[in-house]
C-alpha cells in the first residue's frame, strides 16, 4: 500500500505540472459551464443537459484515455519506470496508484459536471455512479494502450483515433440511427443515455458497461501478459 | 559481494557477454572497462535483474532493496523539483522525508531543491541521479558510467562521492570508458572487449605486468595492447 500511495502522490504532483494532461481535466466542464449558461439558459428548444451530457462524454472517452497512455508510455520511455521497479515497486503497485489517481481525479470532475447540471439527489447518485465506472472503463483502455505502445509519441498516435470513437460516438449516434444501434454497445453511449435522461434503463446501462470492462479488462491482461513494464 | 561464473548472453545471433567470469569483494570500487558496445551496461542489467543471462550464474549479497542503481539514462520526473523526485522514493523505502534534504546536500545539489529537473544541467542531473541511488544508503551501489560527459570538477565531485560511499561501507561497482578514471577510483578492475573479459585484477598490477606504468599506471595502453582498439 505504501508504494502505491507514493505513485499516487507522484502522479498527482507530476500532472499539476503537466499542462498537456492538466488542460484534459480542466477544460470539459468549463465548456459545459459556459455553454450551459450562455446557450442553453437562453434557449428553451435546447435539452438542459445537452453540453454536460456531451463534454461529460467526450472527458470520459478521450481525455481519460489518452491521459492514461501517455502517463504510463512516458514513464516507460524515459526509463522512470525502471527506477521505480528497482526500488521494489511492483507493477500493478504502479498501475494501481496511476490508475488510482486518474480514477479520483475523474471523480472530482464528474461531481463538478454534476453541479454545473444542478442534478440533485438520485439524478446525482446516477450520474456519478456511471462516471465513475466509464472513467475506470476509460482508464483500462488508456492503460492497455500505454503499455502496448512503444513510446509517448505512438501512445498518442494511437489513443486519439480510438478515443475518438468513444469520445465522439455518442455525439454522431444523436445524429444517426445506424451509428446510434453500434455505439449503443459503447460505455460512453451508455453515459450518454443515462445523462440525457435519467428515467432511463439504468439496469441496461449498467450491464452495457460492466461488459465493456470486462472486454476491456481482459484486453489489458493479454497486453500487459504479453508485453508487461519491461521495456520500463 | 558479487560473483558472475561463465556468463553468457546473445542478442539474436550476436554473442554479446562470452563467459563472463569476476568478482568483487565487499567495499571495494570495482571498474567494469571497455569501450561503449562492450557489453558493459549488459553486465549491470543482468546483475540488477532487469536482463537474464543465456547460461551462467551470478549472484549479489545484497537484497534488491540494498542496491542502488544509476544509469546512463536517469529516468528523473523532468517536471518535478529536485526534493519531490527523491520524495517519492524516500516513500516507498520507507525513510523519513528529511534524509532527502540530507542526501541533496551530501551531493551539493542543496540549494537547486526546488529547481525542476528539466531546468538542470547534465551534471545536476547525473548528481540528483546519484543522490536517488544513494538514498537508502544501499549495501551495492551500481553505476554506470557515472562521470561521463561531464566537466572535471563535477566529475571530481562525484568521484568523491563515490570514495565517501566506499568508506561508508558500500560495494560500488562502476563501468567507464575513461581509463584514467578507473586508476584513480578503482581497487580492482576487469577489461572488457567485445563480451570477453581480457584482463582483471588491482590497476597498478595490471599495468605492471604489461610493462605500461609510466608516472602513472596506463591502463589505456594495455587495453589497446590487448585489443589494438581504441577506447571510444
Amino acid at each position: 500500500m505504501r508504494n502505491v500511495k507514493a505513485i499516487f502522490i507522484k502522479q498527482a504532483k507530476d500532472m499539476i505540472k503537466n499542462p498537456m494532461v492538466l488542460i484534459q481535466f480542466i477544460i470539459y466542464p468549463v465548456v459545459a459551464l459556459v455553454m450551459t449558461e450562455l446557450v442553453v439558459k437562453s434557449s428553451e428548444y435546447i435539452p438542459a443537459n445537452m453540453f454536460i451530457t456531451m463534454m461529460a462524454g467526450i472527458f470520459v472517452g478521450m481525455a481519460l484515455v489518452t491521459s492514461t497512455a501517455a502517463v504510463i508510455a512516458e514513464d516507460m520511455e524515459r526509463k522512470s519506470l525502471r527506477f521505480l521497479i528497482m526500488a521494489g515497486v511492483k507493477p500493478h503497485e504502479y498501475l494501481a496508484g496511476i490508475g488510482g489517481f486518474l480514477l479520483c481525479a475523474g471523480a472530482v470532475v464528474s461531481v463538478v459536471f454534476g453541479l454545473i447540471g444542478n442534478f440533485t439527489g438520485m439524478e446525482f447518485a446516477k450520474f456519478l455512479t456511471v462516471m465513475i465506472m466509464t472513467i475506470a472503463a476509460s482508464i483500462m483502455l488508456g492503460a492497455t494502450i500505454g503499455i502496448l505502445a512503444k513510446n509517448q509519441q505512438a501512445a498518442t498516435a494511437i489513443s486519439m483515433p480510438v478515443a475518438m470513437i468513444f469520445g465522439f460516438a455518442p455525439m454522431i449516434a444523436s445524429f444517426n440511427r445506424t451509428v446510434e444501434k453500434v455505439a449503443d454497445i459503447l460505455y460512453t453511449q451508455q453515459l450518454n443515455v443515462i445523462v440525457n435522461d435519467f428515467s432511463a434503463n439504468f439496469a441496461k446501462a449498467i450491464l452495457v458497461i460492466v461488459v465493456n470492462m470486462t472486454v476491456l479488462l481482459i484486453f489489458f491482461v493479454i497486453a500487459y501478459k504479453k508485453k508487461g513494464l519491461k521495456s520500463g | 559481494m558479487i560473483k558472475l561464473n561463465n556468463i553468457v548472453k546473445h542478442f539474436g545471433e550476436q554473442v554479446v557477454l562470452s563467459d563472463v567470469t569476476f568478482e568483487v569483494k565487499e567495499r571495494e570500487i570495482f571498474g567494469l572497462l571497455g569501450p561503449s558496445g562492450a557489453g558493459k551496461t549488459t553486465i549491470i542489467n543482468i546483475l540488477t535483474h532487469q536482463l537474464e543471462a543465456d547460461s551462467g550464474i551470478h549472484e549479489i549479497g545484497a537484497t534488491s532493496f540494498e542496491t542502488g542503481l544509476m544509469l546512463d539514462e536517469d529516468g528523473l520526473y523532468v517536471r518535478l523539483n529536485c526534493i519531490e523526485n527523491l520524495n517519492i522514493f524516500a516513500d516507498i523505502y520507507g525513510i523519513p522525508r528529511k534524509k532527502t534534504l540530507e542526501t541533496l546536500k551530501s551531493v551539493g545539489l542543496e540549494n537547486a531543491a526546488k529547481k525542476s529537473v528539466g531546468k538542470l544541467s547534465r551534471g545536476m542531473r547525473q548528481r540528483l541521479a546519484l543522490a536517488r541511488a544513494i538514498l537508502h544508503e544501499p549495501k551495492v551501489l551500481f553505476l554506470d558510467e557515472p562521470s561521463s560527459g561531464l566537466d572535471p570538477e563535477t566529475a571530481r565531485g562525484i568521484h568523491k562521492l563515490i570514495f565517501n560511499l566506499r568508506d561508508k561501507g558500500a560495494t560500488v561497482f562502476l563501468t567507464t570508458h575513461n581509463m584514467e578514471e578507473a586508476v584513480k577510483l578503482c581497487n580492482c578492475v576487469a577489461l572488457l572487449h567485445k563480451g570477453v573479459i581480457i584482463e582483471q585484477g588491482a590497476p597498478g598490477e595490471i599495468c605492471e605486468r604489461h610493462n605500461a606504468v609510466k608516472t602513472v599506471p596506463d591502463l589505456e595502453s594495455v587495453f589497446i595492447k590487448l585489443t589494438g582498439a581504441e577506447l571510444v
